[in-house]
């Protein structure tokens, strides 16, 4: 076991690798708390694919890529309440038409670029492949993320629950709305490099929904979520390395199995616990 | 001496897109006083409390919360909305003691970090409702009177001096109801301005000190000894309803 654990260390490029997953599992972990009781699945997922098109711009143009899909996430979104404002499509629909509009835009940017290798990363995620100056740049956002989600904890935890009152008490909550979608697209563009975009919105839901189903408490499931994000990225590294498979799926594959054992084990919400009733 | 009315509405006129969905509207509530506000579904009385609460800007006429502008009411945490039932994720991770904390949120700097003072308030107002026991509850584990008044201490814990109640007897049962009546009228004793919109016309008449018939504007306001006639009921509702007057 010991050996299972140490053995990889001497590659320098898993270290880095362990150390960006969990610092991404641990910002998504706090995310993905919001997301879930915010009711946001869908919509991270869009923002998710949303920002292909900006990465491979930003490619072109030489710019950071982070650049570009920090653009296209909130632009992303401003063009959704475009959309349902002028048009008498629902929400949901909106939603779907943009999201796979742009993915599909930023597919065709990729296939007419010449070194489509890197954009293959920004899909399916290149985790054990980071180069150090990406390593950093995700270490600076996800910094910067994580603070101002912990400096928000509060107002954003009543957004989701009672805007209506955050209102009557004068509290913005079109700033509040706007701050999590942003913190969303950072979070994105922390979390591409580790599993791509195509898995990224299992990293934004699954940690906040097994936490979910383990407490009633906020600031419980707020660790719990962190730890079980921290836990996968780690395990599910650990097991990409062992059987030569994608990190990005391992990573998610962990999550999935760690809500599946809340679902069945939690202490009051499992099936166990409930003898297989809806709750 | 005149008081300052509690709320007060000149003239208010208010569109959704380019319908008007109130008119005419005239109201001075006086201070320390429970008032029904009773209309059928889309008469107005949801834009009336958002009207109230500042969320929905008139197109014409003003709104004053104890002589100020909406705005700086808000600000200084004067009016509270207990929501309906309905509207409340009940399964949210929250206890009874955070929610009553979020009443507390306008006094606290940006980080929302309690401070003794905000502890004590919750803690008075659960008092006051009779909800210290419960304060670790998760929110989804109470009955329905008891969800009622833990919102009610959050709008103690706001400090705030008007109550708007949206259709509070929605699904709960009579002695529930009771509870929660007596508790208003406790508040109103101690100097509330309570607005509680309602279509549960036998129960209202009995505990409101006013009503206001509502259907797009304003039908009739006053006493409820006064107003609640036959013919008001029948005004407002288009339909003569058998029964319900004493």
């Amino acid at each position: 076991m010991w050996d299972w654990l140490i053995a990889p260390l001497q590659y320098e490029f898993m270290v880095k690798a362990l150390l960006v997953s969990g610092f991404v599992g641990v910002v998504c972990g706090v995310l993905s708390c919001y997301m879930t009781l915010k009711g946001w699945a869908l919509m991270g997922d869009a923002v998710a694919h949303s920002v292909t098109p900006g990465v491979v711009l930003a490619y072109a143009l030489n710019l950071p890529l982070a650049v570009g899909a920090f653009v296209f996430g909130v632009g992303s979104v401003w063009l959704m309440g475009w959309i349902q404002k002028q048009t008498r499509i629902r929400e949901d629909a909106v939603i779907g038409l943009v999201f796979t509009g742009l993915f599909a835009l930023g597919l065709v940017l990729i296939s007419k670029t010449p070194s489509n290798v890197d954009f293959l990363h920004i899909l399916f995620g290149n985790v054990l492949g980071i180069p150090t100056a990406e390593m950093v740049q995700t270490l600076v956002i996800g910094g910067l993320t994580l603070g101002i989600l912990l400096v928000f904890k509060n107002d954003l935890l009543l957004f989701c629950f009672d805007p209506t009152h955050a209102r009557s008490i004068g509290i913005n909550i079109t700033g509040l709305h706007y701050l999590l979608l942003t913190l969303l697209s950072l979070t994105i563009v922390v979390a591409l490099q580790t599993v791509g975009i195509v898995l990224v919105v299992a990293m934004l839901i699954t940690p906040g929904a097994t936490a979910y189903l383990l407490t009633d408490r906020f600031d419980r499931m707020l660790i719990l979520a962190v730890l079980s994000g921290l836990g996968a990225s780690g395990l599910g590294t650990y097991l990409s390395y062992y059987l030569d498979a994608a990190t990005g799926g391992c990573i998610v594959l962990v999550q999935t199995l760690l809500f599946l054992l809340a679902m069945v084990g939690a202490p009051k919400y499992g099936l166990l616990r409930r003898g297989g009733r809806p709750g | 001496m005149r008081q300052t009315p509690s709320i007060a509405l000149e003239n208010v006129t208010v569109t959704y897109h380019d319908q008007v969905a109130l008119y005419g509207i005239n109201l001075a509530l006086p201070p320390g006083t429970i008032v029904g506000l009773v209309g059928m579904n889309g008469s107005g009385k949801s834009t009336l409390f958002k009207t109230i609460m500042g969320f929905m800007t008139p197109k014409t006429g003003r709104v004053w919360i104890e002589g100020l502008p909406i705005h700086q009411a808000q600000k200084q945490g004067w009016v509270a909305y207990i929501p309906q039932s309905e509207q409340v994720d009940w399964q949210f991770p929250v206890s009874v003691q955070d929610v009553v904390m979020m009443g507390r949120y306008g006094y606290m700097n940006w980080l929302r970090i309690p401070r003794p003072i905000d502890r004590r308030m919750v803690e008075t107002s659960l008092r006051q409702v009779d909800m210290l026991p419960l304060k670790d509850r998760q929110i989804g584990e109470l009955s329905g009177g008891q969800k009622k008044r833990a919102f009610l201490a959050r709008a103690l814990a706001q400090q705030a001096h008007i109550l708007l109640l949206d259709e509070p007897f929605n699904g709960v049962d009579m002695k529930t109801e009771r509870e929660i009546i007596q508790l208003l009228m406790q508040l109103r004793d101690a100097g509330h301005t309570i607005l509680v919109s309602s279509h549960d016309l036998s129960g209202i008449s009995t505990f409101c000190d006013q009503i206001i018939f509502i259907n797009q504007t304003i039908l009739a306001y006053g006493d409820t000894q006064e107003v609640f006639t036959p013919e008001n009921l029948n005004r407002t509702f288009g339909v003569p309803l058998p029964g319900i007057m004493p």
